[in-house]
Parts: C-alpha cells; sequence; structure tokens
C-alpha cells in the first residue's frame, strides 16, 4: 500500500527575529512598533515543519503540499519571494494581522475555515503540520486548536522527527524535559504535528521550484479573504523587560588572570 | 470571587507531583474562589494524599493505565471531563509539555481561552505572560470562560506537599477513550553525549566566534571542540549554543559535531535555569540573550568590547581570545581537581 | 532553464524597466516570462540616501501620493551648509583655512547656511525616500500584474556568453552545487557599479575609448530615530559641505515618524589612505549643528555602497547581442547633481518602451535593434543631456577640495561649457603614504611606532591615527553612538547568507604580505577584512560584508564576485 499524504502547513509570519521589536499601544490595543517596516520571514518553525512537509512529500508519490497563512497580503507576498523559492507548495492565504497580539482562538477559527474550504483536501490523509509555537504569540495553542476544529484528536508537539512506517504508521519524537524525546507511534493520519526544528537543512533556492510556485501564488493572493481577528483579551499593559546589571569590564589583563578568576568563580559556592 | 478554581496536574512516573506542579497549586489557591483538584495519571492517590489539606473543595481524577502516559488524545479527554466535572471556571495547571501538548486543545474543545507561560498571577485575576519569545511582557485579563493557564516555574513558592496516607476520598470519573497512538518511552542522547544538562550549576554557552577564521587565517574547530567538551566534562556544565553556531552544523559543514538545535539557546530556542552562565564567542544580540533570563550570574569571555553583553547585559565582560582562556581555564580545573 | 527576458539585480532602474513592461503584459494571452534575479536576501535591503527630484519616477506613476510609501516625503525645504570644524583635527590647506575664516563671521553652531543653492543641486519638488522602502513597494506593484517574478536571494555570478551574444546568465553556486543556468532572449544588467555581470561584460566586451572608472565613493549612512522634541518637518533636506573633511559631503534628510538619514561621502579623492568611512560618519553626526538635533536618538540602521562617481566617463558599452545595460553600472548618475536614483529609474524606462517597440515587431534583441531603440532613447532623453553637462563637473576635485568646488559652480553654471581640466588617475595610483598624508602633523618615526603596534594588535590603523590628529574619541552610548561592530548588528544584522562561498578574495597573496599600505584594512565598510595573525592576505569574514564593493576599488588585488547576505535592514 503506498502512503500518500494530504499536508496542511499552518504558518504565519513575524518580523525577522534579529529584529529590533518594541511593543506600542494603539486604539485596538498594543502591535509592534513599525511592524509594516520590519522585514517579515515565514515563522522559523513553521517554515521548519514546511521543509519537513516538501521532503515527506518527496517521499511519497501522491502527496501534496499546503500552506496556509493568516497575514496581511502585502507582507505574505514579500514573505512569499523567500519561501516560493525552496520547496513546491500551494499557498492558502487569509488576509488579517499577523501580529503576536491576536488571540490564537480566533486566529485558529480563521485558519480551520480556510482548510475546510481546500477544494479535494482528504481529511483521512490529512496530516496539520505547523510550528510548536510561533515567534509572535509563543503561546503553541493555534495548532491545537486548529486540530480540535477538524476533529484530529492524535496530535504532537515540539516534534524533531517523523518516520513514515511501510504500513502508514507515524513513528513520532517529541521534546520533552531534560533534553530527551519521547517516542510514540501513531497509527496514521489524521495527525496534528506542531515542529521544533526537526533535521533538515534549509534547501537551497531553486529558480525552477520558484517559477512553479508562482503562478499559484498571485491568484492566492488575489482571492484571499479577509478575516477579523482581534486581541480577544484587555491589555492592561505591554512593555520590554527592565534587566540592566552594571557590567564590569576586565580589559588587557592577562589570560591567566582572567582563567584564574573564571575558574574561582565556577568553583565558588 | 466567584470563580471556580481547577488546578489540573498529573503524576510524575513515581506516583508523586512535581515541583512545579506544587507551585502551581500555591498559586491556584493564592487566587481566593472556589478550589478544585483535577489529577491525571496512573495512580493518582498518593498524590492526592500529599496535598491533603490544600483546601480544596474536592478531589477529582481521571486515573489508569490510559493515563499514565503523556498522550494527546488521552490526556485531552481526561482534562475535558475534569474541567467539566468541577464546573471550572478558571483552570491553572503547570507548563510541562505534557500539557503544553494538550491543553490548548481543551480550551477549544470547551469554547474556553488559554494562555500558556503565565509568570505571574494577580488579582483580577490578571495574568502576566511572554510575547515575541520572552522579548515582550504583558498583563492581560480575559473576560471568557472557561480559562486556561498553563503556569512557569518561579510562580510561587512550592505547596508544601507531605506524605500522607488514605487521607482524600478522590472522586474518580469514567473516561471512554480510544486512542490511536502509542507511547514507547524516551529517548535520550548516550549520557556521555548529553550536553544538555538542566540541573547543572552552570551554563556554558558557545557562540559562532568558536568556528571562525581565527587571527591566523585559519579556522580551529578541532581546537574549539576540544576545549568546548574539556570544560564540559570538568565542570558537568550545561551547554548552550547562539543560533548561529547551530544553524552551521544543519549545513553540513564540519562544524561542532556534538552540537544540534536542541542546544539552542534564545531565540526560537530554550530559556534555561542554571545560577551561573558563562558565554564565549558570542555577541550577545538580543534574540540570543533573552533565553539567559533565568540565569543569575553572567560573564563573558569576548574579544569584542563594545559587544551587546557590555551593555547591562552581563556582570563581568572579559575582553579576550576564549581559545587562550578557555585553555587556562580547562588547565587550572585540571590541577583543582588532583 | 529558460526565459524570454532576465534581469539582473533590483533597484531603481530594474524597478523602473519591469513597471514600464509589465502592464502590457499583463494584457497579454500568452505573455513573454520575465524573471529578476537580485543578490540580495530581501528587495528592501538597498542603501542610498535620497533625496531625489524623481521626474522619472513621477512620470511612471502619475497619481504618486507619496503617503504610500513608507518613509517618503515631498520635499518642503531644502539648506545648504558649509560646515566648520569644531575640532581642528580635518585636514585644511590654506585656501580652506581662509575660506574657514570667511565663514566663521557668520557661523551659527560651527556651520554657515548658504544664502542659495545652486540650481543644480536643488531638488525641488522632489521626494526624500527610503530606496530599501521605495524598493519594496515598487515590488508589490509588480508582482500584483502577476506579469513579472523577482526574486531576492539569488546572486547571479556571470553572463552566459556564446558567440559573441549574452544568451542569459549563470547563477551563484550555492550548498556545493553549481549555479544555474538561466537563458534568455534578452538579458538586463542592472547589478550597479560594483556587480559581477556587468564587470564581466566589460573585460569580455570592451569598453568604450574615454572610458574611465577613477572616480568613485562610499556613501555610508545611517538611519535615525529622532529625539521626540525634535523640530525638523519631514522633507526637510540638508546639503553638506566642509566636515568632517572638505572632500566629504555629507546629507541629512528628515522622512516622516520621526526618522532621518544622515550620512557622508568619503571619496577615491579623498587622499587619506586611513580613509575609513564609519568613523567619520560618527563624527559627521556629531558636528554642533547636526547633533543639536541628532542627541538623544536612536540609531535604527546603518548602510554603505560604492558610488561610481565618473558618471558619464564610466557608461560602458550600453548594449550588445542579446543584452543591454541599465541603471548606475551603466553610468547613468548625475555627477553634478550627485543624483542617481530616478536617473536609473529613467534608464529602466527606457529600455522598457524599448522592448515594448521590439516586441511586437518580434524583432530580435540584437545590438542594431537594442541602439535603435534604447540608446537612441538615452541620447534624446533629459538624462544624456544633464549627463553631458556634469561630464567634466568633478574633475576639479582632482587637485584639491577648493579646485573641485570652483569646477562644479563652474560646470553647473555654463552647463557644462567652462571645466576644469585634470588628469584623474585610479584611486591605487593618487592614495598617498601614510608618512605624506600625515606629514607635518605626525612624525615619521612616530607613524612607524603605530604602525608596528597595530600591526602587532592585529588592527587597522585609522583609529589611532584619527585620534593621534585631534579627532576626539567617540562616547559610545550604546543608542545612537555605537562601535562598529555593534552597527552591524542593528536594523537585521549583516548576514552571510547560508551555503555561499567568500565573495571576497585576495589574488596575490605574496602582494598582500609585500604590501605596506593595506587600505583594504581601512576601508572596508563592514570590517569584513581583517589583518591575518602572521601577515599575509588579510582575513575575510563573510558575516561582515555589505556587499559595498569598496575593497573592488580600492585595490587591484581584490576579486569582488557575487555573493548572497549582506545588509537585512529595510530602512535605508
Amino acid at each position: 500500500m503506498s502512503n500518500s499524504f494530504h499536508i496542511v502547513v499552518c504558518g504565519g509570519i513575524v518580523p525577522d527575529p534579529l529584529q529590533t521589536l518594541e511593543p506600542v499601544i494603539g486604539p485596538n490595543g498594543p502591535a509592534l512598533k513599525n511592524e509594516l517596516l520590519l522585514p517579515h520571514v515565514l515563522d522559523p518553525w513553521a517554515a521548519h515543519a514546511l521543509y519537513e512537509a516538501a521532503h515527506l512529500a518527496k517521499a511519497h508519490a501522491g502527496s501534496k503540499v499546503w500552506l496556509v497563512s493568516l497575514a496581511s497580503k502585502a507582507k505574505l507576498q514579500q514573505v512569499m519571494m523567500t519561501v516560493a523559492q525552496r520547496v513546491p507548495l500551494e499557498l492558502v492565504a487569509v488576509d488579517g494581522p499577523s501580529g503576536g497580539f491576536t488571540d490564537s482562538f480566533e486566529v485558529a477559527a480563521a485558519l480551520a475555515g480556510a482548510i475546510e474550504a481546500i477544494p479535494g483536501l482528504d481529511r483521512t490523509r490529512l496530516l496539520l503540520l505547523g510550528g510548536w509555537e510561533s515567534a509572535s504569540r509563543a503561546a503553541g495553542a493555534t495548532m491545537q486548536m486548529v486540530g480540535e476544529r477538524l476533529g484530529i484528536t492524535e496530535q504532537f508537539q515540539g516534534v524533531d522527527e517523523l518516520t513514515v512506517g511501510e504500513d502508514g504508521s507515524l513513528r513520532i519524537l517529541e521534546r520533552v524535559e531534560g533534553g530527551q524525546h519521547q517516542v510514540s507511534v501513531c497509527s496514521g493520519p489524521p495527525a496534528v504535528l506542531g515542529w521544533a526544528t526537526g533535521n533538515l537543512p534549509e534547501p537551497a533556492n531553486s529558480p525552477q521550484i520558484g517559477m512553479q510556485n508562482m503562478r499559484l501564488i498571485l491568484p492566492a493572493l488575489q482571492k484571499a479573504k479577509a478575516a477579523q481577528v482581534g486581541a480577544g483579551c484587555t491589555f492592561a499593559n505591554v512593555a520590554l523587560p527592565k534587566q540592566q546589571r552594571e557590567t564590569r569590564m576586565v580589559k588587557d589583563t592577562p589570560v591567566e588572570e582572567i582563567a584564574r578568576e573564571i575558574v574561582e568563580w565556577i568553583v565558588a559556592e | 470571587m466567584s470563580e471556580t478554581i481547577l488546578l489540573l496536574a498529573h503524576t510524575e512516573a513515581d506516583g508523586s507531583l512535581s515541583r512545579l506542579a506544587l507551585e502551581t497549586l500555591a498559586a491556584a489557591k493564592s487566587l481566593g474562589g472556589a478550589l478544585v483538584v483535577g489529577l491525571i495519571g496512573g495512580d493518582v492517590q498518593t498524590a492526592a494524599d500529599s496535598i491533603a489539606g490544600c483546601g480544596a473543595a474536592r478531589f477529582l481524577s481521571v486515573a489508569g493505565e490510559a493515563f499514565a502516559e503523556s498522550r494527546y488524545s488521552t490526556d485531552a479527554a481526561a482534562a475535558e471531563a475534569l474541567v467539566k466535572a468541577a464546573q471550572a471556571t478558571i483552570v491553572i495547571a503547570p507548563q510541562t509539555s505534557r500539557f503544553a501538548r494538550c491543553m490548548a486543545g481543551v480550551a477549544q474543545r470547551l469554547g474556553g481561552r488559554i494562555d500558556t507561560h503565565v509568570t505571574a498571577i494577580a488579582e483580577g485575576p490578571q495574568i502576566t505572560r511572554w510575547y515575541y519569545r520572552q522579548r515582550m511582557e504583558a498583563v492581560i485579563e480575559r473576560a471568557q470562560r472557561p480559562w486556561f493557564l498553563l503556569v512557569e516555574s518561579g510562580i510561587a513558592e512550592p505547596y508544601p506537599s507531605r506524605d500522607r496516607e488514605g487521607a482524600v476520598a478522590v472522586e474518580m470519573l469514567p473516561v471512554e477513550v480510544s486512542s490511536r497512538t502509542r507511547v514507547l518511552g524516551r529517548q535520550a542522547p548516550k549520557a556521555e553525549q548529553q550536553t544538555i544538562r538542566p540541573d547543572a550549576k552552570l551554563l556554558f554557552v558557545a557562540g559562532a566566534g568558536w568556528t571562525k577564521k581565527q587571527a591566523d587565517g585559519a579556522a580551529h574547530i578541532d581546537d574549539a571542540a576540544r576545549l568546548i567538551l574539556g570544560f564540559l566534562a570538568a565542570t558537568g556544565a550545561s551547554l548552550g549554543s547562539s543560533k548561529s553556531l547551530v544553524d552551521l552544523s544543519g549545513e553540513g559543514q564540519a562544524v561542532l559535531p556534538f552540537l544540534s538545535h536542541m542546544n539552542q539557546v534564545g531565540q526560537t530556542g530554550s530559556t534555561p535555569r542554571h545560577p551561573k552562565g558563562l558565554s564565549t564567542c558570542c555577541h550577545g544580540e538580543e534574540p540570543h540573550v533573552v533565553g539567559w533570563r533565568f540565569i543569575r550570574e553572567r560573564r563573558v569571555i569576548n574579544l569584542d568590547a563594545n559587544c551587546g553583553w557590555a551593555r547591562g547585559k552581563a556582570d563581568v565582560l572579559y575582553v579576550a581570545d576564549a581559545f587562550a582562556v578557555m585553555e587556562r581555564v580547562n588547565a587550572l580545573l585540571a590541577e583543582t581537581a588532583t | 532553464m529558460e526565459v524570454d527576458i532576465v534581469c539582473v539585480g533590483f533597484g531603481p532602474a530594474t524597478g523602473g524597466f519591469l513597471h514600464t513592461i509589465a502592464p502590457k503584459l499583463a494584457e497579454m494571452e500568452t505573455p513573454p516570462t520575465v524573471i529578476c534575479y537580485e543578490r540580495a536576501d530581501g528587495l528592501a535591503f538597498g542603501v542610498s540616501g535620497v533625496a531625489t527630484r524623481a521626474r522619472g519616477i513621477r512620470a511612471s506613476f502619475p497619481e504618486l501620493d507619496p503617503a504610500q510609501i513608507p518613509m517618503a516625503a515631498p520635499i518642503r525645504e531644502e539648506n545648504l551648509l558649509y560646515l566648520l570644524d569644531p575640532t581642528g583635527a580635518s585636514r585644511r590647506s590654506v585656501p580652506v583655512r581662509m575660506l574657514d575664516g570667511i565663514a566663521g563671521i557668520a557661523r551659527d553652531n560651527h556651520a554657515v547656511e548658504l544664502p542659495w543653492i545652486p540650481g543644480f543641486l536643488r531638488k525641488d519638488g522632489g521626494l526624500v525616500l527610503s530606496i530599501g522602502q521605495f524598493n519594496q513597494w515598487v515590488s508589490e506593484q509588480l508582482m500584483m500584474t502577476g506579469a513579472v517574478q523577482v526574486w531576492p536571494g539569488m546572486p547571479v555570478a556571470e553572463p552566459l556568453i556564446e558567440k559573441g551574444a549574452v544568451v542569459g546568465v549563470r547563477l551563484a553556486d550555492q550548498n556545493g552545487e553549481p549555479g544555474m543556468d538561466i537563458r534568455a532572449a534578452l538579458t538586463v544588467v542592472a547589478d550597479g557599479p560594483v556587480g559581477p555581470v556587468g564587470r564581466r561584460l566589460d573585460e569580455h566586451f570592451g569598453v568604450p575609448p574615454d572610458f574611465e572608472r577613477n572616480d568613485w565613493a562610499v556613501g555610508s549612512k545611517m538611519v535615525v530615530e529622532l529625539p521626540s522634541d525634535c523640530p525638523l518637518a519631514p522633507g526637510t533636506v540638508y546639503h553638506t559641505i566642509g566636515f568632517p573633511e572638505p572632500d566629504i559631503f555629507g546629507f541629512f534628510y528628515v522622512h516622516p515618524g520621526n526618522l532621518a538619514s544622515v550620512g557622508i561621502f568619503v571619496p577615491s579623492w579623498f587622499d587619506s589612505p586611513v580613509r575609513t568611512s564609519y568613523r567619520y560618519l560618527q563624527h559627521y553626526m556629531m558636528h554642533p549643528f547636526l547633533w543639536q538635533y541628532l542627541k538623544g536618538g536612536k540609531l535604527r540602521s546603518w548602510g554603505a555602497k560604492s558610488l561610481q562617481e565618473s558618471g558619464r566617463r564610466g557608461e560602458p558599452w550600453l548594449v550588445g547581442n542579446g543584452y543591454a545595460r541599465i541603471g548606475e553600472g551603466s553610468g547613468s548618475t548625475n555627477v553634478l547633481s550627485g543624483s542617481g536614483v530616478d536617473e536609473a529609474w529613467t534608464t529602466g524606462v527606457q529600455l522598457g518602451e524599448s522592448v515594448l517597440e521590439l516586441m511586437p515587431e518580434k524583432a530580435p534583441y540584437t545590438s542594431e535593434n537594442l541602439k535603435r531603440t534604447y540608446v537612441r532613447r538615452r541620447r534624446e532623453g533629459w538624462l544624456d543631456q544633464e549627463s553631458r553637462v556634469a561630464e567634466n563637473a568633478r574633475n576639479g576635485f582632482q587637485r584639491g577640495f577648493l579646485t573641485g568646488l570652483i569646477g562644479m559652480g563652474l560646470a553647473g553654471v555654463t552647463r557644462g561649457r567652462v571645466t576644469v581640466h585634470a588628469n584623474s588617475r585610479a584611486s591605487q595610483d593618487r592614495v598617498q603614504p601614510v608618512e605624506r598624508y600625515f606629514g607635518g602633523r605626525i612624525p615619521a618615526a612616530e607613524i612607524a611606532r603605530i604602525d608596528k603596534q597595530c600591526r602587532t594588535d592585529g588592527v587597522p590603523l585609522h583609529d589611532r591615527l584619527m585620534d593621534r590628529v585631534g579627532w576626539p574619541k567617540i562616547p559610545f552610548d550604546g543608542e545612537l553612538l555605537v562601535s562598529h561592530q555593534d552597527a552591524l548588528l542593528i536594523g537585521g544584522k549583516v548576514q552571510g547568507a547560508a551555503g555561499f562561498g567568500d565573495h571576497v578574495r585576495f589574488v596575490d597573496h605574496e602582494l598582500c604580505e609585500l604590501c605596506r599600505r593595506r587600505i583594504c584594512l581601512e576601508m572596508c565598510s563592514g570590517e569584513a577584512i581583517a589583518p591575518a595573525k602572521d601577515g599575509g592576505a588579510p582575513v575575510f569574514d563573510r558575516e561582515k560584508c555589505v556587499h559595498c564593493g569598496a575593497c573592488l576599488w580600492n585595490c587591484d588585488n581584490i576579486q569582488f564576485a557575487a555573493g548572497g547576505g549582506g545588509l537585512h535592514s529595510a530602512e535605508n
């Protein structure tokens, strides 16, 4: 029996993590300062999920990969210029806010709605992949909620490895405490996998994949429905944590002296 | 307050409650309101007895072999049953990997809302949680119920549990589950290869500078590996890394073979808790440094006196060559040991 | 892979080209495939001033409302300042000192506002822009048409040349895999003044007689978040001369949202052998006139790029069989007005119109056809006319700052008929030995000592020599005044993209061993070039390189190829 999957990857977009992030409180609640100016990337762990999806699809003929994303069309388009060169995918875009201050429940509703509307999606072969936690809301909640809305009760989070057995079973490694992994076997799809980093390297840019993907990406963006997604709660305060130490600088000091001081510090109680 | 607070906890392998679970219980109590305890596990009596005096109006549980394992389908069904039976308006549970896996799904199932990585709970209730991977902190309140909270350690002093026997009458809820998932167990890197040691007194962070070309124009990967591993062996420290260094390992470059993404601190990596941290060859950018939030004493070795650490992120910055310093540090540690 | 048209580089020139052809392509039943490959990891990562008259841009966007483009503002006020030197450290000739004396009478905050701005400098009706935000905005408009594709993160290594024609391009190798060949009927080369494809074409096909690219500059700038009480309104423009060195021009433009661009041009005719742009930029910001507005501000981003200052003299063959060149790499920058963005855009439009003319004819993209369409348009337009006026405008600077100013003035006023004559020399040939440049200010013996110490410590000379002649130490505050290395981390961090090899290489290592001058260490915008411990070729760190190309024109022994990575700021 050949295993083929319908793999739906949910991925938001976030500011490139190396940008400076600051919150501002506006009339609609908190937001990121200059959010629209900041270069965005596909959410890092969701990106890993996407690469795993592509890897899986390649290994299992007849599989297909969709990327479902809730974001402003303009920003999503920019991110696609990079992502679309990496793996074959079909984009399902939902037009809405991509910031971290939106409510996971509401976002999950929008994403699940978009997934349910995918024509030809075979729920019995569905693997719902995403990032375990986003780099924005960072709560680890949305994927579970989307899964629940789609009736999927086999779910895994912090995934680093998925191996498909001959019989279609899924052997999954999830991160747990102490740097260890829990090993489970699920009989097969449907299942939700919220990925950590996995083990695959970032695929190189491919002009052919880019060209192939681009044909469908623009129509997908054009027909993106708007989603109303709010904060779902009241913010009393949002701030950057203040942690300032008095840094003592040790310069122009012999290596021996530095080493001694460090060893003293290490062994002290 | 008119809320019904359900404390959800799962038992450890030996039937006890973890320290984090006890902290969560203390936090739940601090809210006031009617308290109900809900326990999930293989056998929960010992756990229930240990917190018999906590002031809970009821002790509920879902127990049995199916619930001994950490698994979404069974845990979600168990939690759902407990929340319904308790008629909870607020559900508080520890942020363990087991509950992080399923609690949001349970919230969805019950039409509630969830906030995770909660670091403080105040009157209201108002909670404090992180956004943007711990780069921002927010205080929020919610109107919707049930409201699920997964709380981080450090939220409160743990409730003082006591070994007791037969102290509590636990209501067992019958829960039917069919699951398509079998848990096979845990997998850890071999002991000597395991570089992540959560209980270590010191976190040693290696940055990308270890693999860069040095002043003689060549990279010294072998020396870097020897020095880092030597230090870990001598001190039992836990090994962390910056994102750039683990990314290099992922590119298939011959970098430091004992490093993986699991070692990454900050950004999309971990936020370990160690009393001391020593950062080497790492510039101290904000996305990485956020991972150091819980490291109390911080020292850094970096050739750049103006690196990010220098401005209030570390206690001491040694402007020096890490290769040279660690060579001497390892030698001195060897002397101290003998 | 085969396409119809491939473009190398996405900047204002390619923006103009694609913007012109896209609407027509979108109407076609079976449109040709048009793809652009851009080296940088994002389309918003370019660096430039920008204060532009925007004639070409406005012609392309008749309904343009600057409010649609982030960081754009109409220019409301322009000022030209002569800055005096409050530190006494800059190197000023006797005539310049005299000028300082005269100017000093009217000064305020060590600056004199000139009562009138020469017409050739004025940007009336123009715009202040962030080139990154502008390019990104243009790309959004383009992508919406669905007619063209633009791919960032794809450096192009070289053109494919067969039988005297360009038949496409080869992408850079990545992850050990050879770069793919993209074959195309037309290759549009828009990779700027230091782009490898343009330079390879020059090598292969030769250059016009009188072609010369001796004059360059490093433009180095910062985007600063102004203190909240700053009184300057968006669209305020300052052009400055005189400080930090007479040869270094500067600019200060105010954007909406409390942001400002502040930068300098360190030119190849500034003969200091330790001409570092970063520290000079910091001194520039701290000039009392600017500092009154900048103090208390926050650094948002920093970037640098090379400008080709030979203008029209640096125009290569514009077309050939299968290819056409547009943008700064085609010599479009006007070196009198110091403007390049709108000019580059216009060359793109001109090529776009030409392609639209040739397409229905089904005419092949031969040298002849491109000459009769593109080159003709180029010669007939305002761009070329003004470029001719500007052609010799900067000659005077070869001989000195004041001569240069006079020469520019003359060229401007006589519309190019009267210019100062000077033989231009390549940068490497003009740069003075350290002893000569600092002669009279630092004894040779002391220079030798400092040099030896710097070699031992493995650092460039510039900081110590600048300290020694009286430049004050920069008071780092971690907010606006940060170390050079810290600047690389701001605005998203300078990055070395995964999978690419070193794109800067030293050709003859023995030459490096013998080199006394080591100007590469001094002028590298990102400190990506560092001395090797035991002599020999310097060490290159890809993670610090912003691809400014300064190394290319400062030293013949350096190869500067295609590579990924660089700046990750969208605000420059």
